[in-house]
């Protein structure tokens, strides 16, 4: 579900202009909640199949704490970007702590809940339906967004903001409450990310740290400023990763760092972005 | 006249404090000479040159392999070719990193940067033949200045001879770092800083300059990671990670980047925070990120500004 | 009189617009040339393709007889040349000394002494002061440039671009974002400083047809990418077609 986290990122970047390196750990902290979420659910009763609203659910709830965190970026908005940076940067250090003091250290799991859905054969390979599930989950969002920013007036304005700030703030456009918005939704699109994807691995520590060099690659490859690059840069990214792990496993990370590089190299404003480099 | 004061009165206190018997804390400012000078080499490039690097760990593990390497693996011992190596190798992995990334400003620079650093974290993980992987490569005890020292136990060799070689490595990276900023060199990488285009029209090569700072920085980054790895004897791939280097901006922008002086106040406030706050709370990281987070927002330009703002607002 | 800059049919597109179509120009030592036309007439383009900023899609340029075209400002700048932009650029944070002296080094070819104390070097420090002084900027040296009223960036942009002692200077708009009285008053410092500091040629686009009918020796025309007229000022003046086009309205 890189996609959806580097859909958050995506949508920030574009509108704002800043990396946010807190990404990671807005999806940590949902893979956290969610796990809560759900065994909590699941003793108080409830039917395995069920667990994914509450999944959902949980991600969403996370969201929330995007309003939160966008207050605290303000004063920086106007400062250099290496600022915007060290300042998401801190919030990584402060959120790691935050998950070890409420969850411990130990990864949380949701075990085999997920098996509750069933398999399914695709082909020669025994596939989750849960996974397949994820994929949908991951479509239907994509899909919503690309029809949100295309259609609806907020999507609209968020356009207009990302080609020209300048303008869109003479148009009488309130710049303070659109920042708040895009960041809480992107905030959402990570939280619900880490919910979604915990029933297939476990919630550790580390996850937020690693993840955001992954949605970073994500990012990167298909471009900034992108949703449609979002999208094709977390396919790229997953199926280098899948090619990687069945032939050389130990260049799986390294491959894709080969690729950033290459791409920030060739082509600096990624695969699909037609923002200015 | 107080920075002086302040400023000779710390120099006093760490050049006694071996003396006064707490080897625990004198073992605990080590790793902060050797983040200096890694630090010093960062701030060349984002202080003067406004090019913020969020790589630069690459090159401080690149010092502490090299150290590994040399003093495991090849069995030289002798402390001064391991620096003297780990520049080389600073040198020739940093040129062609450097050829790429200097085209690009800003956040892509930080970009580029934290990708090499972390292809080079996955390089050392994964490759454990050569790297030793998650365990890391051991860093035998150096020999300094051909002295072999065997008879010191740990403890006494690394807050004796120790502590004050790895201080004399960064008075000297120092001074060089002093008459580099002062020099026409420097003042060409400020001009750059300030604005490209117009420097690049009064004739300096902007590519080139960048590019120097870039190796420069490399060498003392390198240099620095030597000096890291040998108290602990141990290099491994987390010198790499992304937050170390993070680590390292942070320090930076603590003690200030305005001054050249500014990276080691920052390397000795943080690894004596550190070392305070780890011991009130495990919650540390938390601590941390909100001091981070005032010092980016209220006091962008460290504690050094801090002074500085001092000295003006007195004058 | 010998030549110094030779433009000849340069024609530079971008994509399917053309920006300038087949222009030749020629400046010889001793000549004030100003460079004049409508906004949109190509006069931006000719100034970055003759001081080697931009590749001319064909045409060649030529200074002191070496081909500039598209050679980039470092290597004008060895050469002779030296340009000053139309918006101001300085460095902010540099004090007015320092911006001198950056020039000063880059014409030393001193830019990356490494370990030479800065402070020390009184051949430098000896030509700041001497660039200071012609500019009466002499007063300001120690403070940082984003301090300095606007007329007095624009004079330390263009001082610098002077630090460098070039053969010949291309200006864009020198008096622009200038009050009217102020404008002179640049104008008579850039030719008293350009004739104490051994410049041969002086080219300028200008708007303000006072100041440019006023110093220049020659004026070029341009017109949708051509020249219109190239010829003294009493022959443009006389030409009922070009005042019309580019000055407007007939004086």
């Amino acid at each position: 579900m890189l996609f959806l986290v580097a859909a958050g990122l995506q949508l920030v970047f574009g509108v704002q202009k800043i990396l946010n390196l807190a990404c990671g750990s807005f999806y940590a902290l949902g893979a956290y909640a969610g796990v809560s979420a759900v065994r909590w659910a699941l003793g108080a009763g409830l039917p395995a199949p069920l667990f994914f609203p509450v999944l959902l659910g949980a991600g969403l709830i996370l969201g929330l704490i995007g309003p939160v965190v966008e207050r605290l970026l303000r004063p920086i908005y106007e400062r250099d970007e290496s600022f915007q940076l060290l300042l998401t940067f801190a919030l990584v250090l402060m959120f790691e702590d935050v998950i070890r003091f409420v969850w411990g250290t130990a990864p949380h799991q949701l075990g085999n809940v997920y098996l509750a859905y069933g398999q399914v054969r695709v082909g020669a390979l025994t596939v989750p339906t849960y996974n397949l599930v994820v994929i949908a989950c991951g479509a239907a969002i994509a899909g919503g967004m690309g029809w949100f920013l295309a259609r609806t007036r907020f999507g609209r304005v968020l356009r207009a903001t990302a080609e020209n700030r300048e303008m869109a703030e003479a148009m009488g456009i309130d710049m303070t409450r659109v920042y708040a918005r895009v960041f809480t939704l992107g905030t959402a699109l990570g939280t619900v990310g880490g919910a979604l994807v915990i029933p297939a691995t476990a919630a550790v520590n580390e996850m937020g740290i690693d993840l955001i060099v992954e949605a970073f690659a994500v990012v990167v490859i298909g471009g900034l400023g992108s949703m449609r690059g979002a999208f094709a840069g977390a396919l790229i990214v997953g199926v280098v990763k899948a090619v990687a792990i069945a032939t050389w496993p130990e260049v799986e990370m390294l491959a894709i760092y080969v690729i950033v590089i290459a791409v920030l190299v060739l082509r600096p404003s990624g695969l699909f972005a037609r923002a200015i480099a | 006249m107080i920075v002086q004061a302040l400023g000779a009165a710390a120099a006093l206190g760490l050049l006694l404090l071996p003396l006064a018997g707490i080897p625990y804390t004198t073992t605990l400012l080590l790793p902060a000479f050797g983040y200096a000078i890694a630090l010093l080499g960062l701030n060349l490039l984002f202080g003067s040159t406004g090019l913020l690097s969020f790589g630069h760990a690459l090159f401080v593990a690149l010092g502490g392999y090299t150290a590994a390497a040399l003093t495991g693996r090849l069995g030289v011992r002798s402390l001064e070719l391991v620096l003297l190596a780990a520049a080389a190798v600073a040198v020739v992995v940093a040129v062609p990193i450097g050829l790429l990334c200097v085209r690009y400003v800003k956040i892509y620079f930080g970009m580029l940067t934290l990708a090499f650093g972390m292809l080079f974290y996955s390089f050392l993980f994964k490759f454990y033949v050569l790297t030793g992987g998650d365990e890391g490569m051991r860093v035998l005890r150096p020999v300094l200045l051909g002295q072999p020292l065997e008879h010191l136990d740990t403890v006494a060799f690394l807050t004796g001879p120790f502590y004050y070689y790895a201080l004399g490595v960064l008075v000297v990276a120092a001074l060089v770092m002093h008459r580099l900023v002062t020099s026409p060199f420097g003042l060409s990488l400020r001009s750059i800083r300030e604005n490209a285009a117009k420097a690049e029209s009064l004739g300096i090569s902007v590519r080139r300059h960048r590019l120097a700072a870039f190796v420069v920085a490399a060498i003392f980054g390198a240099v620095g990671g030597v000096l890291l790895v040998v108290p602990t004897g141990l290099a491994d791939p987390l010198l790499a990670y992304w937050t170390h280097s993070g680590n390292l901006v942070f320090m930076l922008l603590l003690g200030g980047f305005d001054h050249f002086l500014g990276p080691v106040l920052g390397a000795v406030v943080f690894i004596l925070l550190q070392d305070g706050v780890m011991s009130l709370t495990s919650y540390w990281r938390f601590v941390f990120g909100a001091i981070l987070a005032v010092v980016v927002i209220f006091f962008p330009r460290g504690l050094m500004g801090l002074l500085d703002a001092r000295r003006t607002a007195l004058s | 009189m010998s030549l110094l800059l030779e433009a000849t049919d340069v024609r530079k597109f971008y994509g399917d617009t053309c920006a300038l179509d087949g222009v030749s120009l020629r400046v010889s030592a001793g000549e004030f040339v100003s460079i004049i036309g409508p906004n949109g007439a190509g006069k931006t383009t000719l100034v970055n393709v003759l001081t080697g900023l931009t590749q001319p899609s064909s045409g060649h340029v030529r200074f002191k007889g070496t081909d500039v075209a598209g050679q980039g400002p470092v290597r004008l700048a060895r050469l002779g040349m030296a340009r000053s932009f139309q918006l101001v650029t300085i460095f902010p944070g540099l004090s007015v000394a320092d911006t001198l002296a950056v020039a000063t080094l880059s014409r030393l070819r001193r830019s990356a002494r490494p370990f030479t104390a800065l402070a020390r070097d009184t051949d430098v420090r000896a030509a700041v002061e001497e660039v200071a002084a012609l500019f009466g900027l002499a007063d300001r040296l120690s403070r940082p440039a984003s301090t300095l009223p606007q007329g007095d960036k624009k004079l330390l942009d263009v001082a610098s671009a002077f630090a460098l002692h070039p053969e010949m200077i291309l200006m864009d708009e020198p008096t622009s974002g200038v009050s009217t009285a102020d404008k002179i008053a640049i104008m008579e410092t850039l030719v008293r400083a350009a004739a104490r500091m051994g410049i041969r040629a002086i080219v300028q686009v200008e708007h303000d047809m006072d100041i440019v009918f006023g110093y220049s020796d020659r004026i070029v025309a341009l017109h949708q990418g051509r020249v219109l007229a190239d010829a003294t000022p009493a022959a443009i003046r006389a030409d009922a077609d070009v005042v019309a086009t580019v000055v407007g309205r007939p004086r």
